[in-house]
């Protein structure tokens, strides 16, 4: 049988053409998708990451107004509003792995699924909306 | 006998190996990261906000209380970043043998322990 010749071929993981054929035959359902979430998500976060604590050193101890004028300029709350939307959707990945390995029970694994996402939906949006707030604000 | 389960296997069933325990100390990490992320965005909301509720939020976070939970968050966050640096080397294929393992667990902890350090006496020195 002739096979489609693919430079990808080899790397199963990372091959969307590889995925498919393997949804024929068994169980990949959309695990590679978060898997691959979890390691975007990842790389994302090291700058950012980085990034948001030295800010956040920075302002530990200061009053309102500094921290405000600082959330409130361009690139900070651009950066403010992506890091926390990639932590939100790195944590969601993460603690779904989490849930997936130690809860057993389908009724229960959905309804933490659905607080986990429901909390970082929550959590997000409020973080983006201060951001939001204090940018339109100044 | 209990047949033993997991995630409760260790340390009474398999004898330590640093491996192992930087593994669930990333997940540890991983769900204090996410739990101390409520705090990021009460922070983020209470500046918005200012008031009061900035004001109970400041005392909060610079009490001693409030200290120790970010000088734990900030641990948990480098230790959780450092790891997961050696987690996408290991998803790249890199690293997996048993010596380079053992190796870079401890440099990992030891960049855990100095970062935190770092960032803490940046925060008192400025």
């Amino acid at each position: 049988m002739a096979q489609k010749s693919s430079s990808s071929d080899s790397t199963a993981l990372r091959d969307e053409t590889v995925l498919r054929r393997v949804r024929q035959l068994g169980s990949a359902r959309g695990g590679l998708r978060e898997w691959q979430l979890q390691r975007k998500t990842a790389v994302a976060l090291i700058p950012l990451g980085l990034y948001f604590v030295a800010s956040m050193v920075r302002l530990a101890t200061s009053d309102r107004v500094t921290a405000a004028q600082w959330l409130g300029s361009p690139v900070p709350a651009m950066l403010t509003i992506i890091f926390v939307v990639t932590l939100m959707a790195h944590a969601v990945a993460g603690l779904r792995s989490v849930l997936l390995d130690y809860v057993h029970t389908r009724a229960r694994l959905v309804v933490a699924d659905l607080l986990v996402r429901g909390a970082a939906m929550v959590l997000g949006w409020a973080s983006v909306l201060a951001v939001l707030k204090l940018f339109l604000a100044r | 006998m209990e047949r033993p389960l997991s995630p409760f296997m260790f340390p009474a069933w398999y004898r330590f190996q640093i491996g192992s325990a930087l593994s669930i100390l990333h997940r540890l990490t991983g769900i204090a990261l996410a739990i101390g992320s409520i705090l990021l965005a009460w922070w983020l909301v209470a500046v918005a906000a200012g008031g009061d509720i900035f004001a109970a939020t400041h005392a909060f976070l610079a009490s001693p209380i409030g200290v120790l939970l970010l000088l734990a968050w900030s641990a948990a966050f480098f230790y959780h970043l450092c790891n997961g640096v050696r987690h996408l080397a290991w998803d790249a294929g890199r690293g997996f043998e048993l010596r380079n393992a053992n190796r870079s667990s401890y440099a990992v902890l030891a960049a855990t322990v100095v970062l935190t350090i770092l960032a803490w006496l940046t925060v008192w020195l400025i």
